[in-house]
């Protein structure tokens, strides 16, 4: 994830192995008539490599850059945190969040930070992201999210269970310094 | 894929403070969507621009 060689604009994350892990589970589970929201959807990869195959599409972010290069892209996106400000349902969410200790980053205080940084333990974007998701999700809806072993696995899953969710493993990635995850997430009730 | 129209818009967003509905002042548009303008809560009495054709939704307090 701590990759140095930006070739997409030094304010937005570029696609990274997270970034494909998360979009090869997404290829896979999409289907025609999905209606897809992507949180952080960043400079827009993931969207533009699915958003041919499904119904409608549309990304958030919070960084003002992201946007902007998502936008050029010919993606529609909204600037938000997480969903605030969408009242739509979606039938599938991806969600591939910044997960990284504050430990871990150089402290840059800048848009590309905050796409990395998940708090004092890695989690805080992520429980932030299911305390309120679920407004945002249709009745029988999915969530694909991309859990990496730096912010800790089991405490993503079992805070993804007290907010009533159930989860099942997708796919996995072990790189030098850490494992990613894919999980699809949908209602337990 | 369906580009967001103005109809299409005010179904998709909602006021990022009540979660109410919002009505749209356009400033510019093209035959697909809208470029410039705003988004206004009536009930928060507060307004969410639209830039470049990207609504930024943050409520005040999260701008910049």
């Amino acid at each position: 994830m701590m990759n140095k060689l930006f070739n997409v604009d030094d304010e937005v994350y570029p696609p990274s192995e997270d970034t494909y892990l998360l979009l090869e589970a997404a290829l896979r589970e999409v289907e025609d008539d999905d209606e897809v929201l992507e949180v952080g959807a960043g400079s827009g990869f993931i969207v533009e490599k699915i958003k041919n195959k499904v119904k409608c599409i549309i990304g958030t972010d919070i960084s003002p850059y992201a946007v902007k290069m998502a936008k050029a892209r010919g993606i529609d996106v909204v600037r938000t945190d997480i969903a605030r400000g969408i009242k739509k349902q979606f039938s599938l969410i991806i969600f591939n969040p910044p997960y990284l200790p504050t430990s871990e980053i150089e402290q840059l205080d800048d848009w590309l930070e905050k796409a990395l940084n998940g708090g004092e333990s890695g989690r805080d974007v992520i429980y932030h992201f299911l305390d309120s998701i679920s407004d945002n999700l249709q009745s029988d809806g999915r969530i694909l999210l991309l859990v990496s072993s730096l912010s800790g696995i089991d405490e993503v899953l079992k805070y993804a269970e007290k907010q009533g969710f159930k989860w099942t493993k997708l796919s996995e990635k072990r790189l030098f310094f850490e494992k990613l995850e894919v999980y699809r997430l949908v209602r337990s009730r | 894929m369906v580009m967001l129209m103005k109809r299409d818009l005010l179904d998709i967003l909602a006021c990022p403070v009540c979660k109410g509905d919002l009505s749209i002042e356009v400033e510019e548009e093209d035959e697909k969507e809208i470029i410039r303008g705003r988004l206004h809560c009536e009930k928060c009495d507060e307004f969410y621009p639209i830039e470049d054709g990207i609504p930024n939704m943050l409520p005040p307090d999260l701008r910049d």
